[in-house]
């Protein structure tokens, strides 16, 4: 298995403590199936316990670890650093976010949008080879994961920052093939002036979408059921 | 806020379910985690909501608990749960010859167990292992490991706790022989300071031997970890698991769009030093291809370890046999140190039935008897943990 040492540059942060946030680099030795969330525990067991980040399931189901890995928004515990390709790896915090220390932001505005009522599950899909029908009765989680990659992408919610953006405007559009009673008041939000309007179609939140959400998809179909009479 | 003792949690894992549990009762309830919540093992595991039938053929104490907080979980969180059922697939001979006793002892603690043949089970679950001799249908599901325990820390925080995140615990306030509050540092600010308890609920897991020793205690904890690893792609619809008695590699949990392979177990001395061992990697693949051969030909998404808080137990060294049931210490009468409980062992799917335990112990401590609600109690979604009224 092969090692490389690579420079880890990470911009650390403390609220009116460490204030601008200034990098640091920690030099540590990659092996190949290293990840960012690998490195990052090892630098605060080994080299820096006031390290803030956040990670829980270390698999990329719940979300908590995205943070712009040179510059990209990703999930530091799928993001292998010798695929990165470079000697240097530069960690950041997720824009649009308060940071509360170093990679670790406040998440509560990413909810403002998001009903806690919302169903986080569907029906389930079919899995290959099944015959159709098999999944009847199943059910599985939405894709999104609320790591908020998205949000952190969108030049919108930058430029607007009321823009509910695209995590919630996704949030919204499945609500609504859920919960058809619902969706006149759905499609109300997403056009309300905190809604779909701002969207530049950047399609930089279905770029970075570590789950495959294509939130960009959701607000085009939002932006059509918007423009005219509802089809259905 | 409640108005009764003041009662700190140590750990921001199964901690969650005991902040619920606890503010519910109406104590004053302040939890401290010195990382993210569920940074440690609660929130890392691969997913699976036990129907017990894993622990049917050595550990019947865990397969009832599980089979009971499994329905109570599906009740008070369901949308934390992908409710899909599970298969106890036999690939031979071995396998075969634990079919009618693994049915029997499910059925005697009431797991519901539906025989199939390998026919109707690669129907249901095309990706199996052709070669499948039978399976069983039972109820086990998947579970959200992030998202099911937020759910107690939100109803926890809606209750009136308070939920210290990157707070962390530098020593326990000694009074003499009686544990009077924590000294915490707060990673935000980097500031130190005290909180005074009426009792202090040591629920570190992995590390709530450490936390033990500040206070001079030594606890039966035996560190477990063992190795996960995930691939990109849904292979199953449901939970897949290996007819055997429980070993590694036995167990593949579908999640989203993931797979997951579970588990290796090991015995370790150090929390912070559970680096993965490659071959392990290599053996869960080699595993997995067995219950489903679509596996070989799949790259790891992530690879991970977790850290099972094991109860030592003097009758068996080997890890897959040390029993998934918990405990919880008192330390006044075990150790002469007074206001300190230890909560240790158990795993995910029993977390409630771990918070009710030690919330009982709290009760008897402090000389109260109050019914435990968690059970019919419906967990506000997790999302309300961030939307603070």
């Amino acid at each position: 298995m092969s090692v490389r040492p690579i420079e880890v540059r990470i911009l650390r942060c403390r609220p009116g403590r460490i204030d601008p946030p200034r990098f640091q680099s920690f030099r540590i030795d990659a092996k190949e199936d290293l990840t960012v969330l690998d490195a990052l525990e090892h630098i605060r067991l080994t080299l820096d316990g006031s390290l803030m980040y956040r990670h829980s399931c270390h698999h990329s189901s719940c979300g908590t670890c995205a943070c712009r890995v040179n510059g990209m928004e990703r999930l530091a515990c799928t993001t292998r650093l010798l695929d990165l390709g470079a000697g240097t790896v530069s960690l950041e915090p997720l824009r649009g976010f308060e940071c509360v220390g170093d990679l670790a932001v406040q998440t509560e505005p990413f909810y403002r949008d998001i009903d806690p009522a919302w169903s986080c599950l569907k029906p389930a899909g079919p899995i290959g080879g099944a015959e159709t029908g098999t999944e009847q009765g199943l059910q599985r989680f939405e894709e999104c994961i609320e790591c908020g990659c998205c949000v952190s992408a969108c030049p919108a919610t930058r430029s607007h920052p009321d823009f509910m953006g695209p995590a919630a405007l996704a949030a919204i559009r499945n609500e609504m093939l859920k919960n058809p009673l619902a969706a006149d008041d759905l499609l109300s939000r997403a056009g309300s002036e905190r809604g779909e309007r701002w969207c530049e179609r950047a399609l930089a939140c279905s770029r970075v979408c570590p789950t495959g959400v294509y939130p960009s998809r959701h607000i085009a179909d939002l932006r059509d059921e918007l423009k005219g009479p509802r089809s259905t | 806020m409640g108005g009764f003792e003041h009662i700190l949690i140590i750990g921001g894992g199964v901690g969650g379910a005991l902040a619920h549990d606890l503010a519910l009762r109406g104590y004053r309830v302040t939890l401290v985690e010195k990382g993210e919540l569920l940074s440690g093992t609660t929130g890392r595991h691969h997913g699976l909501l036990h129907s017990g039938a894993r622990y049917v053929l050595h550990d019947p104490e865990a397969a009832r608990e599980c089979w009971q907080e499994n329905q109570i979980l599906r009740r008070i969180a369901p949308q934390a749960i992908e409710p899909n059922g599970g298969l106890f697939v036999a690939l031979d001979e071995r396998d075969q010859s634990f079919y009618g006793r693994f049915v029997d002892r499910c059925r005697s603690i009431g797991i519901p167990a539906q025989p199939l043949s390998g026919a109707q089970a690669i129907r249901m679950e095309p990706a199996l292992n052709p070669t499948l001799q039978g399976a069983v249908l039972v109820p086990d599901a998947g579970m959200d490991a992030w998202r099911l325990p937020m759910h107690f820390f939100a109803t926890a925080r809606a209750n009136g706790a308070e939920i210290r995140n990157f707070t962390e615990v530098t020593a326990l306030r000694m009074t003499g022989r009686t544990v009077a509050g924590v000294d915490v540092l707060d990673h935000r600010t980097q500031g130190i300071a005290s909180i005074g308890a009426d009792l202090v609920v040591n629920a570190a897991g992995p590390w709530s031997g450490r936390v033990a020793a500040m206070a001079g205690v030594r606890i039966p904890l035996q560190l477990g970890p063992g190795v996960m690893v995930s691939v990109r792609g849904r292979l199953t619809q449901r939970v897949i698991n290996r007819l055997q008695p429980a070993g590694e590699g036995d167990i593949l949990v579908p999640q989203r769009g993931l797979s997951i392979l579970g588990t290796t177990a090991w015995l370790a001395d150090d929390p912070d030093a559970v680096a993965v061992p490659p071959d392990h990697v290599q053996r869960l693949f080699e595993l997995g291809r067995t219950l489903v051969p679509e596996v070989g030909r799949l790259k790891p998404l992530a690879v991970w370890s977790a850290c099972r808080p094991l109860l030592r137990s003097q009758a068996a060294a080997d890890p897959y046999r040390i029993s998934r049931s918990f405990d919880c210490f008192d330390h006044a009468p075990r150790d002469g140190v007074e206001g300190l409980i230890t909560l240790i062992g158990g795993k995910a799917t029993t977390l409630r039935a771990m918070a009710e335990k030690a919330a009982d112990l709290v009760d008897r401590k402090t000389g109260r008897s109050i019914a435990c609600r968690t059970r019919e109690t419906m967990l506000l979604p997790y999302r309300c943990f961030w939307r603070r009224a």
